[in-house]
């Protein structure tokens, strides 16, 4: 479903992401390990084409980001690390224009009250302005935005950093539930302990290179711990 | 999809309140600057029939006296005899010339508190009997009035300025521009809708506020229509210029306050920089002749020709000799000074000639520099259509000289043929008739003035959708 084949960006003489390769299937939770300035958030705003690649490609659903930009992003979603909203506008007029923005036939209020209701938004919270929301509630809004998009694929830079434990867990929850139904999700994240718990596969990054690629079924805790110390001390 | 970010865009104005709070500005403002034209228009309307009832009177006092005369009622006493041409031609007669204002003179005031609308004739040059002007606050001649030719030309930029200044740049500053571009939409859809939310509601609300105004003025006169149809479109260019504008200096990717920084230079620069450079540099390169100097020689022009007397008035008939009366003898009074006025007047035509020349040289220099500012361009364009602007008195003047011309070839033969009027005659005199300056130069002007908004505004376009291209998210 996402795709990098040999992708390249650098800045200068700057290298931020050095001949990425990386395949993400349907129903795959891949996360993106790797102290700041590793190259996590340039591979993900590689796929959305914020950035334009020095060299290589990204495809998402076959779909090549730079040929095909409006196209490709159909099938993307994007939380970032604040999931940044109109702040005088409801939950729900937040929820209707970006559903609108995604192409698909308008929803019924109902059916955008299922959405967030989904993704675990209060229902009283839905009426109230945004500016009044807490991170975890606009975190919330992001995944019912994805939800509606009807995404396959979902783009996530460090969702969790910020939120209290419980939150957290929620979290991973939600996208426990958009991977059981074939949704691949690429997420840049700090956070070992939630790698490991709603992660299928983790990839370790430094200096702009994928240096360790492996299945969180194949590694413990401790172990992960290890191998993440191990590659940024050297 | 357009649809639907105008249609968010139009929700986060309403509950931002800005569009609200601007809205009741403008509205606030419109009504004020058409009150203040209004009463303007008022005073001039009432100077006008102030000026025609006085004539009236004074030429229905005239009447009665010469059948008084005529009857034997009544001597003709004075100085020199009223019946005589001097005196009919020169004051008792003597006619107002006045340019009436245009339908939608309230709109712009214009130059018309600059210049006269109305000229009390005489047998004197016209820029002898310019004293009847109005005393006017030098504070408004100087900043121009509170019209609603000075809401648009200066407020409206401000007002679309306020609402545009941060529409790509408060995006990105709150992280609602990366949510959104996630999305199958391209940023020039993005700030088409932005653009497009705004300035429907900015037009819609000005034109309306503008029919509201103007039906209570209910303006009536000689094609109305037109002219406020071209009022609306040159507001909508010089509106568009000034969105354009604001789109250019949001792709260039700078924050909110460098933009508002930016936009505020533009304004300056646009709106009045430009015109007091235009105007400094006029009045620098074509200086016009000081009027002490014209008085001055006008004072030794009199002089000399007075003390010559009879030597004027027989040089005078050396150049006309078609006035010289047959019958020679003793010149009268009202021949001799005629001809002593008339020499004056001739010696300071080389002063009045290089005023002229002067005014029109600078006039050149402002025509060609116009286009350097679109609110330069949208002040004339609407000057123009309320009948108030350069081009407008222009018309009048010329047409002002031509009476005097006429007046004066009457007069002159009759003064030195020492000829009397009677009572019957008085209704012959020449008669002023105003022909109002023809559409067509109008519209011809407005247009020119419309297009040299419109092209800097395409010019613009360009660069902004270029700049939208390049744009990058993340650097």
């Amino acid at each position: 479903m996402l795709e990098a084949v040999e992708l390249s960006k650098s800045y200068g003489a700057h290298q931020a992401l050095h001949r990425l390769n990386l395949r993400i299937d349907p129903g795959e939770v891949y996360c993106l390990l790797g102290a700041n300035g590793a190259g996590k958030t340039t591979t993900i705003n590689l796929f959305l084409n914020f950035v334009e690649p020095t060299s290589g490609t990204a495809t998402v659903n076959g779909l090549d980001v730079t040929k095909q930009a409006l196209e490709s992003k159909r099938h993307l979603a994007y939380i970032p690390e604040t999931v940044m909203l109109y702040k005088n506008l409801t939950g729900l007029e937040n929820l209707e224009y970006f559903a609108a923005l995604s192409g698909l036939p308008a929803y019924s209020q109902a059916e955008l009250l299922g959405f967030l209701q989904e993704a675990g938004l209060q229902a009283e919270a839905a009426h109230r302005r945004i500016g009044g929301y807490s991170k975890g509630m606009r975190q919330k809004v992001g995944i019912s935005i994805a939800l509606a998009k009807k995404a396959k694929a979902l783009l996530l830079d460090e969702p969790t950093s910020g939120l209290d434990p419980k939150a957290s867990n929620e979290f991973s929850e939600l996208l426990k539930r958009l991977s059981d139904r074939g949704v691949a999700i690429l997420m840049a994240t700090h956070d070992l302990f939630r790698a490991k718990e709603s992660g299928t596969r983790v990839g370790m990054m430094k200096h702009g290179r994928l240096m360790e690629s492996l299945s969180t079924s194949d590694i413990g805790h401790a172990d992960l711990e290890q191998l993440y110390l191990r590659h940024m001390h050297d | 999809m357009l649809f639907s970010i105008m249609r968010n865009e139009w929700r986060t104005l309403l509950a931002e309140r800005s569009l609200p709070a601007i809205g009741l500005l403008l509205a606030l403002t419109i009504g004020y600057g058409i009150y203040n034209g209004q009463a303007w228009v008022s005073f001039m309307r009432e100077s006008l029939a102030a000026t025609q009832a006085e004539y009236a009177e004074r030429t229905q006092k005239l009447q009665s006296d010469f059948l008084a005369y005529e009857a034997g009622s009544k001597k003709p006493v004075g100085f020199s005899d009223p019946r005589g041409a001097s005196a009919v031609g020169g004051t008792s007669a003597v006619p107002y010339v006045a340019l009436t204002p245009g339908p939608l003179a309230a709109l712009s005031v214009g130059q018309s508190d600059l210049y006269p609308y109305y000229f009390k004739l005489s047998l004197r040059s016209k820029y002898l009997t310019l004293s009847n002007d109005e005393i006017e606050n030098p504070v408004n001649l100087l900043s121009g009035r509170f019209d609603l030719a000075f809401v648009i030309v200066y407020l409206y930029p401000l007002l679309i300025l306020a609402l545009t200044y941060n529409l790509l740049s408060s995006e990105h500053e709150q992280g609602t521009l990366a949510m959104t571009l996630a999305n199958p939409v391209t940023l020039k859809t993005l700030m088409a809708a932005k653009v497009l939310t705004r300035g429907l509601a900015l037009t819609v609300l000005s034109l309306a506020i503008l029919v509201v105004a103007i039906f209570g003025l209910t303006l009536t006169g000689n094609g109305v229509a037109w002219r406020l149809a071209l009022w609306a479109v040159v507001m909508l260019v010089y509106g568009a210029f000034w969105f354009v504008l604001a789109v250019g200096i949001n792709a260039l990717g700078r924050n909110s306050s460098a933009n508002a920084l930016l936009l505020a230079g533009c304004w300056l620069c646009f709106a009045l920089l430009v015109p007091a450079l235009l105007n400094l540099a006029s009045t620098a390169m074509y200086p016009v002749p000081s009027r002490v100097e014209m008085i001055q020689a006008m004072r030794n022009a009199g002089k000399e020709a007075q003390q010559r007397g009879s030597q004027t008035l027989a040089r005078y008939f050396e150049d006309h000799p078609e006035l010289a009366p047959a019958g020679g003898g003793r010149p009268d009074f009202a021949s001799l000074s005629t001809a002593a006025q008339q020499e004056v007047d001739r010696q300071i035509q080389p002063i009045l000639y290089r005023y002229e020349q002067q005014v029109s040289a600078q006039q050149i220099l402002v025509d060609r520099f116009c286009y350097l500012s679109p609110a330069v361009l949208t002040q004339q364009a609407l000057n123009d259509l309320a009948g108030t602007g350069i081009g407008a008195y222009r018309h009048f003047n010329q047409q002002a000289d031509r009476f005097l011309k006429t007046w004066q070839d009457y007069f002159f033969p009759l003064i030195f043929a020492r000829k009397l009027f009677v009572s019957a005659e008085l209704a012959s005199l020449p008669r002023y008739v105003e022909v109002p300056e023809p559409g067509s130069d109008i519209v011809r002007r407005v247009l020119l003035s419309l297009a040299g908004i419109l092209v800097p505004t395409l010019v613009l376009t360009v660069w902004a959708i270029r700049r939208l291209n390049r744009y990058r998210l993340a650097a």
